[in-house]
């Protein structure tokens, strides 16, 4: 299992292709972070992911889907925020069996 | 409630008649079959995935599967105890496992047993198709050429190349 992630920051897991992209497995990002900015943020770090990744990927908050809002949209006060302490995890297509 | 076994080797969730799990060790084929048996069970149904050693004609020299394990874990129950439910199965247990998969051995094996042979045939098959389309297992392959791709089920397609 991931390591507890600093005060101030969330971890972020990369599975297969995410992993293969970003060269790791996990990462500790600076928390609070919207949902709607998690693929900016990556995007920034990791040129050419959301392309790539992150728009053939779905992505759970604490083990529990969650849609990205799209950034430019209108706001919404229910929407997640991701916080200190948190595990997100990018999901690419599976492929068990 | 579900129940987690304590085996770091076989991270696991059972429920009564429901056992799923994750290992990087090889399967037994026997021991997922006395997972389901039952008095009131007229039909076990056995479903084997093994590694086949080729895509598209080009020759794979391994595989190996990761997982988001208490995802994984989870997505897993939720499959058994649907179809536990639909097909009114005595048993069902399903176990994936994780790490460098070796040609020709299993990387899944599902067990249901069941009243009467239709219910367990059908229970058996969607199980494998619900696994494939959900469970939070990553399958990569290594070509005999040098490089690797991560598969996906989804599309059934190439995959992406990860050099």
């Amino acid at each position: 299992m991931a390591p507890k992630p600093p005060q101030g920051h969330f971890n972020i897991l990369y599975f297969a292709s995410a992993g293969s992209y970003t060269s790791k497995n996990v990462e500790a990002l600076p928390a609070p972070l919207p949902l709607r900015k998690l693929f900016s943020t990556l995007e920034e770090r990791y040129q050419g992911i959301r392309a790539s990744v992150l728009e053939h990927s779905m992505v759970t908050v604490n083990l529990a889907y969650a849609d990205v809002p799209d950034e430019e949209g209108p706001e919404d006060k229910d929407e997640i925020v991701i916080q200190e302490g948190d595990e997100v995890a990018i999901i690419p297509p599976v492929s068990s069996g | 409630m579900a129940t987690q076994d304590p085996d770091p080797q076989e991270p696991s969730l059972s429920q009564e008649g429901i056992y799923v799990a994750l290992t990087d060790s090889p399967l037994n084929l026997t021991s997922i079959t006395d997972r389901v048996r039952s008095p009131q069970a007229g039909a076990i149904v056995l479903f084997a995935g093994t590694t086949r050693d080729s895509f598209d004609n080009k020759p794979v020299k391994e595989l190996q599967y990761t997982a988001y394990q208490p995802l994984a874990l989870r997505t897993m129950l939720d499959i058994a105890v649907a179809l536990r439910a639909k097909h009114g199965l005595k048993g069902i247990a399903m176990v994936h496992r994780l790490g460098v998969v070796p040609i020709g051995e299993e990387s899944i094996l599902i067990a249901v047993s069941a009243p009467h042979r239709q219910a367990a045939w059908r229970a058996g098959e969607e199980a494998l198709e619900e696994c494939k389309a959900r469970v939070e297992v990553w399958k990569r392959e290594e070509f005999e050429a040098g490089e690797g791709v991560w598969r996906a089920n989804r599309d059934g397609g190439r995959g992406e190349r990860v050099g």
